[in-house]
């Protein structure tokens, strides 16, 4: 039952971009959305998602994948281009319907907007498609490492994230199999009045949170136990390493940056 | 490692009262006096409720004794100094590995004690491999915990504690939740470390065949240590073990009837093989 | 056909790379006033196939039949059929959430709707089925009972629904060996006086086998064998492939038919290895 639920959209891999550091990734991601921002011709935004395309083709992830996460955005796509279409006047005439007219300078706008929209989202699905939860966490927490100097436990904070991410599947599995005994004792989590239902809760957050708490007990006395103190120093399996690669493609991304900056294309 | 104590663990007239349980009359565990030999495999059995899982975390530190004291490797585990390496020295694996399992992939799990260690990365490394090896996780080590079937899970649980190279690893009913295949892995994988590797074992079980694999088995009840001795021998002291709610071995139950029925039958009897060759080499003999 | 399935089969997470396929055509059938078992490795879909039979999880093929009808979607439908099938889930007293056993057993009939004199009469009628004393327990908080009579609540908890048929997933996980013999023996006079139709799955043969009537194994989501029990237990061989292990009185009668005694195998509890016992020994002295 269990291998029903995945958490965050991690697709295991051995590619290179799959075995970037985490920092390097965020920090190659922002720049290119920066990246992204920047250009203000059709040509070079096709290039950079061209590009995108390149790269997901090289990480091996199903390309269905990345459909599945454009999708929730082709709503707005397609509203943005509506509204461009229809709002934006100037250049050429190219349809007129009555009151409605599109204009060459609307239809333009409009897809370079959505072609931005589209090859941002790319970037960051590549991002978060390539990238454990865990070392996305751990990437974020070194960014936010400034933070301990105003006395925020960032280590701590780490680690409740991580134990966050080990737990809330096993939780979610748990809840699935409470609620299905529940219903197998008669009970009713969907017809009648919403304080009925709000009271059909009762005999699955009960037991939830009785277990949650018994695991966290358990899980706390089995961290002690293997030597865990509040607070402590503590190494890592994996070094937190920058390797030559991921300079060489952090000197790529700020070289393309810069020439955006530069070129103003 | 030289100049190392005999005895793994030791108690002295151990007494445990849980805070705030009013009955002081019936604490949870009380008088207990045992010593587990390094490289010694103990069965720790008893009816549900008996002290047995409260007597682990005595060993472990993870309890402070109310009176008496427990002694891992000669040191006190009230000690708060020498804590850390108390629980080093011994291992515990708990009933439900899905609550002893900390991170989110398998290795970054069997790192994790050695992480509180603080040992260097290479060093983590090396042991972690090592470990899944000896255990058979190799395939698994990139893997999520909650993906892992309840044997895998807890080979994982297992490996945790040894790649902190315990003397000792406490077990609290392992295989509770598992087939028979996974039980025999897990258990055939702790059996391997203690025969070769000299790892004492204190292996809380309700099943009397595994307790019969122990070199010796203990009783609790009441939270108080009833009997002890080889498993042959406790093991067949049917009229004590039904008085208190528990079983022999099927075979040593069978041996047991049998002789009610005049079959002469040795007193020590375990397993099926035991049986089956006293019974054809007397009184089933062609 | 009274309960069964027609090449039932499942799909967790159909049309995603993550699709694993939990159950493939599994076909059987139970007779009313059968005492069925249900057993393979874990991993096998057998909580899966469970789950179909009262209605919480949909095919994604095939259909589940009970009384000759094929079980519908209506919710309506559903809650008359949970009434019927009763469903104990692995550890279900984790599932508990109510101040007293009462209004944890009473839960159940109130769902159905039942005016609180019927309740009453419900969940007394169901304490006493599962053995435990209305006076004693009834107004008792769950968490203050041991763990052998929290499971008893757990099983009264079902009872109450007035159930023909008995489902119960791994019933005995966790209890000590007192508790799992009084807790099949109670299996056993619920199906024979009450005449429920019981289906039990369980990894531990040695308390079970002798009460079951036929026996259905899965393996990999499909069906391997399936059958009358003494059918099933004669095929040692395939049992120990799959990892699965007969109880140890019937490895005894192997091991003396494999000495070359003409011992029967068909044995599946002490007493009956008793009997056959004691008659081989008669018939090999004359």
């Amino acid at each position: 039952m269990s291998r029903s639920i995945t958490l965050g959209q991690y697709m295991p891999g051995e590619s290179l971009i799959h075995q970037l550091n985490p920092r390097v990734k965020i920090l190659a991601l922002l720049m290119m959305l920066a990246v992204m921002f920047i250009v203000q011709t059709f040509y070079a935004l096709i290039f950079l998602l061209l590009f995108a395309v390149l790269l997901l083709a090289s990480s091996g992830v199903p390309f269905s994948y990345f459909l599945r996460g454009i999708r929730p955005i082709l709503y707005i796509a397609l509203f943005a281009l509506v509204i461009y279409f229809f709002f934006t006047r100037g250049g050429v005439v190219l349809l007129r319907i009555g009151f409605i007219t599109v204009e060459s300078d609307g239809v333009r706008e409009g897809l370079f907007v959505v072609t931005r929209l589209v090859a941002l989202v790319l970037y960051s699905l590549l991002l978060t498609l390539t990238t454990t939860p865990l070392s996305l966490t751990h990437g974020m927490g070194y960014f936010l490492k400034p933070l301990k100097y105003i006395g925020l436990p960032t280590d701590e904070v780490a680690m409740i994230m991580s134990i966050a991410l080990r737990f809330i599947p096993t939780l979610m599995e748990e809840s699935q199999r409470l609620m299905r005994a529940q219903l197998s004792r008669g009970a009713d989590f969907e017809s009648g009045s919403i304080f009925r239902k709000a009271k059909s809760l009762v005999p699955l957050i009960v037991p939830l949170f009785i277990s949650a708490f018994r695991r966290a007990d358990e899980l706390a006395l089995a961290m002690e136990a293997r030597g865990f103190r509040l607070g402590a120093r503590r190494t890592r399996l994996h070094e937190d390493i920058i390797a030559p690669r991921d300079w060489a493609v952090l000197v790529f991304v700020a070289a393309t940056l810069a020439a955006a900056l530069v070129l103003n294309i | 490692m030289k100049n190392r104590p005999e005895i793994a663990i030791e108690t002295r007239k151990l007494a445990y009262h849980y805070p705030g349980e009013e009955n002081i009359s019936s604490p949870a565990v009380y008088g207990i006096n045992l010593s587990v030999k390094r490289g010694e495999y103990v069965s720790l059995i008893g009816p549900n409720g008996s002290g047995k899982t409260t007597l682990l975390k005595l060993f472990n530190a993870l309890l402070a004794p109310t009176d008496g004291e427990v002694l891992v490797e000669g040191i006190s585990t009230t000690e708060e100094e020498s804590q850390t390496e108390i629980r080093r020295n011994c291992g515990m694996i708990f009933q439900n590995p899905d609550n002893q399992l900390v991170a989110t992939t398998v290795e970054e799990d069997i790192a994790f004690g050695l992480e509180n260690l603080e040992l260097p990365s290479p060093e983590i490394r090396k042991r972690v491999n090592r470990v899944a090896g000896e255990l058979g996780l190799e395939h698994l080590l990139k893997h999520p915990p909650h993906l892992l079937s309840g044997g895998e899970k807890g080979r994982v649980a297992i490996a945790g504690i040894l790649a902190m190279q315990p003397s000792c690893i406490l077990m609290d009913e392992p295989t509770a939740m598992l087939d028979s295949k996974s039980r025999q892995d897990v258990l055939g994988a702790v059996r391997r470390l203690n025969r070769e590797q000299g790892l004492a074992v204190v292996h809380v079980t309700h099943f009397p065949e595994e307790a019969a694999r122990a070199d010796r088995v203990v009783i609790l009840h009441q939270g108080r240590l009833i009997e002890q001795g080889p498993p042959a021998l406790v093991l067949n002291n049917l009229q004590l073990l039904h008085q208190l709610g528990l079983q022999g071995t099927a075979s040593s139950e069978l041996a047991a009837l049998l002789r009610t029925d005049g079959f002469s039958i040795p007193q020590e009897i375990l397993n099926c093989q035991e049986l089956v060759q006293s019974l054809c080499s007397s009184e089933l003999k062609n | 056909m009274f309960i069964g399935t027609e090449k039932l089969s499942h799909i967790y997470m159909p049309g995603t790379p993550y699709a694993t396929k939990a159950l493939e055509e599994v076909s059987f059938s139970l007779d009313r006033g059968d005492f069925a078992l249900l057993i393979g490795p874990s991993g096998s879909g057998k909580s899966t196939l469970i789950q179909h039979l009262n209605g919480l999880l949909k095919p994604s093929g095939g259909k589940v039949i009970f009384e000759d009808r094929e079980l519908g979607s209506d919710s309506v439908d559903l809650l008359a059929l949970r009434k019927r099938i009763g469903l104990v889930f692995q550890m279900a007293e984790e599932h508990f959430f109510s101040e007293t056993v009462y209004d944890e057993v009473a839960f159940a009939p109130r769902n159905l709707g039942l005016d609180e004199v019927k309740v009453e009469q419900n969940v007394k009628l169901a304490l006493e089925r599962v053995g435990l004393e209305w006076e004693v327990v009834h107004d008792r908080h769950p968490f203050q009972l041991s763990s052998g009579q929290k499971r008893l609540v757990a099983l009264a908890a079902v009872l109450s629904l007035q159930p023909e048929v008995l489902i119960l997933d791994e019933p005995t996980a966790g209890l000590d060996p007192g508790g799992r013999l009084h807790l099949f023996a109670l299996l056993k006079s619920l199906n024979q006086q009450a005449g429920l139709t019981v289906l039990v799955c369980t990894h531990h043969m040695d308390e079970v086998a002798d009460l079951a009537d036929s026996v259905l194994v899965l393996n990999r989501g499909k069906v391997i064998m399936s059958g009358p029990a003494h059918d099933i237990f004669a095929r040692r061989q395939e049992f120990n492939k799959l990892g699965l292990s007969l109880p140890e009185v019937t490895e005894v009668m192997h091991c003396l038919a494999a000495a070359g005694l003409p011992a029967r195998t068909d044995i599946y509890s002490l007493e009956q290895a008793r009997a056959e016992i004691n008659s081989l020994k008669r018939r090999l002295e004359k």
